[in-house]
């Protein structure tokens, strides 16, 4: 049992550090990819700005602008800045339901995106600085996880950090593997830009070694089954989750766990082949479309339920 | 820390040149107050032997090291408030002093005994004044005084309450004069607050004189969250066997914010804004992820005009729309009790030594600050005549706002506010201007004097408890009477010793663990 505006506001924490993680890894890999003297920045830079819907092609040629303003933009809502912001300000509405741990991990990453001298840290070192950034939303991670009880709270929020992350999986592989952009999908220093993008460098040359294919790198971003950024690892999560929250729910009231069992069971039994055959632009925009019909239905299953079903005869 | 003072700069100065040297009691210049720490001869007081020597022992930089920390962590654990600028909000910790606040045994049972009889005789005013009203029929206090008082609730009228217990958390703040007394300045009973820092200082001050801490005998604070949850489980005990507490808060922008969550995590309880509830045929319910939920007690910070928008202020949506009819009803408890206001008055506050009188027949054990109500003629034409002389506050206001200092106003000042208490004598009181007691402070690197006063905690459901600690307040300004924290105040930790015979036993254990091989 807990408060329904309390395990909004969790599930909720989860989305919003999940993106900033997302952010911060696109903007690095951004940074990175600059330092060589091939057209790697430029096509990174693409990826990344298509990957958060900003197509403007002029804005991938400043890279430093480009990934100053994917951290630190005050005005959009999508930065790594204000997702942090709106992270620990849920956080700090639910200050009782999570650890004095986790909650300062959060605090301080607030404190550091938001201290005077933040510009400066920037311009310094911006692909050192948004590195910290990950490595402190990994502590806060895995503060929630060796502290928080592994109850209602704790899954509202993974909840919120497994379909922030399908879905924002889906868009980055959107950009690379729909219809319109196959060709470019052929670049090999596009495709490194999107393993390290998706954080998958490493997991996938153990599983592949250093055959970087556009096909294999299509499926282990979608179906691996231990990849913890892969689709299919994402939406098993999703479903394990509102299992366990669905429990005591009558069977109409359970709308978001038969959505997220749909969505799984469409993963789980894909065939690669035909995903091959089709395309993967159907796929990964149904994933997003899920995503987010089990969005809506896990607000009006525990949130915003009408109250005559749950008032006393 | 900041100070605008030229003579403290002009001390720090010195300090800062004589380089790392110890933190000097040169230094410290007390002024006419009493001092907490050193006798008027410039001898310590014995209980502040132990921390005068440990502090002699530490640098100046070592402890300003100490005060960094110590601020710092405040700021990670977000014990904040926030400050509203015009264009974007900052929050700031409330400035703490890293030296504690002394209080030895014997002072402390007379503040314990006295605050317990205070609070007594004012649950029983309570349950009288909305009762059956003999204290206003026998004349004791003016009937107009008591029922025209903004705070007075006639909603309350005859309605029950739980072993009489009406203000279940009273925080009242204690000075001390130049005379060494302690006398009662105010009563809070309606939604006192910091508690909090009290425990958030107490936390710091372990970490930064452990030694001295250990070796004093401090008396422990930290069972408030369990005793608050017991006093407010006892509300309900009557017809519910496990009742369910939670902590009802006007959300995240109220600037006590952090305590409220504090609490409710200390408690184990949940944290309620006024829209996560639903009240339903009387009964008062929480909106869960499983549906409603029954709520049995609600601990609310939440001012009595905004907890329900039927039967007080229309345009709050703080509160739920009908709670006050569930608590009519009997179906849920509401603490503090609404109403409690009109019991810390300020003008029904000159006449508690006759309320205790009155109810339990005893003097009062901590004497009141003499007090002059303008509404009685006599009384204000001598305030009008020596306005220079007095402190004068408007009843209603509250936080150190609508108020003159008369030693330090100006004329014109005196003479616009003699006019306003023309206007509307009822609304004004004076008080002689008091000079607290002062406690050393670091301010940049040396120990100055800064004027104190003190916030004891009291409890009281099935029984009244008295937490042996206190939130002490600082006026962070040199000289500065004012230790609100809306007006730059800032707070320190509240050491009350146990008695000798257990700081004996205290440190019985300690020596022979030390002795071990």
């Amino acid at each position: 049992m807990m408060l329904a505006r309390v395990a909004d506001s969790l599930y909720w924490i989860g989305r919003y550090v999940e993106r900033a993680e997302h952010l911060s890894r696109l903007a690095v890999v951004m940074l990175n990819a600059n330092l060589d003297r091939t057209d790697a920045a430029a096509q990174a830079a693409r990826i990344a700005l298509a990957a958060v819907g900003d197509p403007d092609p002029t804005r991938s040629a400043q890279v430093l602008q480009a990934a100053h303003a994917l951290a630190l933009d005050k005005e959009d809502s999508g930065s790594v800045m204000i997702s942090l912001a709106r992270a620990r300000e849920n956080a700090r509405q639910v200050r009782d339901q999570i650890t004095t741990e986790t909650w300062e991990r959060l605090n301080l990453l607030y404190l550091r995106v938001t201290d005077p001298g933040v510009e400066e840290a920037f311009a310094d070192d911006a692909a050192g600085f948004l590195q910290e950034i990950i490595a402190d939303l990994h502590l806060f991670k895995g503060a929630a996880d060796a502290t928080m009880s592994h109850g209602e709270g704790w899954r509202f929020m993974l909840t919120g950090i497994y379909i922030e992350r399908a879905q924002l999986m889906a868009r980055l592989l959107e950009v690379c593997f729909s219809d319109a952009a196959r060709p470019a999908a052929n670049d090999h220093i596009a495709l490194m830009s999107l393993l390290r993008m998706a954080c998958a460098l490493e997991p996938y040359l153990r599983v592949y070694t250093a055959d970087i294919n556009p096909r294999f790198i299509l499926e282990f971003l979608l179906f691996d089954e231990d990849f913890p950024r892969s689709i299919r690892f994402s939406t098993e999560r999703i479903e394990e989750h509102l299992a366990h929250l669905s429990r005591r729910l009558e069977g109409e009231r359970a709308d978001a766990l038969r959505l997220a069992g749909r969505l799984n069971a469409r993963l789980k039994y894909a065939d690669a082949d035909e995903v091959e055959a089709a395309g993967a632009g159907s796929l990964l925009a149904a994933v997003a479309d899920e995503c987010a019909a089990i969005h809506e239905a896990m607000y009006e299953t525990f949130v915003a339920y009408p109250l005559e079903l749950s008032l006393p005869a | 820390m900041s100070s605008g003072d030229s003579v403290a700069q002009v001390q720090t100065a010195q300090i800062r040149a004589a380089g790392s040297s110890p933190a000097r009691q040169s230094a410290y210049l007390p002024g006419e107050a009493y001092d907490e720490m050193f006798a008027p001869g410039g001898a310590t007081r014995p209980h502040y032997e132990l921390l005068r020597h440990r502090i002699e022992t530490l640098g100046a930089d070592e402890l300003e090291d100490r005060q960094e920390t110590l601020e710092r962590s405040f700021l990670l654990q977000g014990i904040t408030f926030t400050v509203y600028g015009a264009e974007s909000s900052t929050e700031r910790i409330i400035p703490t002093d890293l030296f504690p606040r002394i209080i030895p045994a014997t002072e402390w049972s007379v503040i314990e005994k006295g605050l317990t009889q205070r609070l007594r005789a004012l649950n029983m005013f309570l349950a009288d004044i909305y009762g059956d009203q003999r204290i206003l029929m026998d004349g004791v206090i003016p009937r107009d005084l008591v029922l025209g008082a903004p705070s007075f609730r006639r909603q309350m009228q005859h309605l029950y309450v739980p072993h009489k217990a009406y203000a279940n958390v009273c925080g009242s703040d204690l000075i001390r004069g130049t005379d060494g007394a302690f006398y009662v300045l105010e009563d809070n009973l309606r939604v006192p607050s910091g508690v909090s820092y009290m425990l958030a200082n107490r936390d710091a001050s372990r970490r930064t004189f452990p030694g001295t801490f250990r070796q004093a005998g401090v008396r422990p604070v930290e069972r408030y969250p369990d005793l608050l949850l017991a006093t407010l489980k006892s509300m309900s005990s009557e017809w519910r066997s496990n009742p369910q507490v939670v902590v009802l808060t006007p959300g995240v922008y109220n600037s006590a914010y952090y305590e409220h969550a504090y609490l409710a995590r200390l408690m184990g309880v949940p944290l309620l804004e006024g829209r996560d509830l639903v009240v339903h045929d009387n009964m008062v319910y929480m909106r869960t992820t499983n549906g409603l939920r029954r709520v049995d007690v609600i601990y609310r910070r939440v001012d009595d005009d905004f907890i329900d928008p039927l039967s007080f202020r229309r345009d709050s949506s703080l509160g739920a729309a009908g709670l006050f009819n569930a608590y009519r009803a009997g179906n849920v408890v509401i603490c503090n009790a609404p109403g409690t206001g009109v019991a810390d008055d300020k003008a029904v506050y000159a006449y508690v030594p006759d309320i205790i009188r009155y109810y339990l027949g005893e003097d009062a054990i901590l004497p009141n600050v003499e007090t002059y109500l303008c509404r009685e003629p006599s009384q204000l034409s001598h305030v009008l005549a020596n306005l220079d002389k007095y402190v004068v506050k408007a009843v209603g206001a509250s936080g150190g706002y609508g108020m003159l200092v008369g030693p330090h106003a100006s004329a014109k000042e005196r003479a616009d506010f003699a006019e306003a208490i023309k206007a509307d004598p009822c609304n004004y009181i004076a008080q002689p201007t008091i000079q607290l007691s002062t406690a050393p402070c670091l301010v940049d690197g040396a120990m100055e004097p800064r004027h104190v006063d003190l916030r004891p905690f009291i409890l009281s459901g099935d029984k009244i408890v008295v937490t042996p600690g206190a939130l002490t307040r600082v006026a962070l300004k040199r000289g500065s009477l004012v230790v609100n924290s809306s007006q730059g105040g800032g707070s320190k930790d509240t050491w009350v010793l146990a008695d000798d015979a257990d700081v004996a036993a205290l440190d019985e254990p300690a020596k022979s663990a030390g002795a071990r091989p």
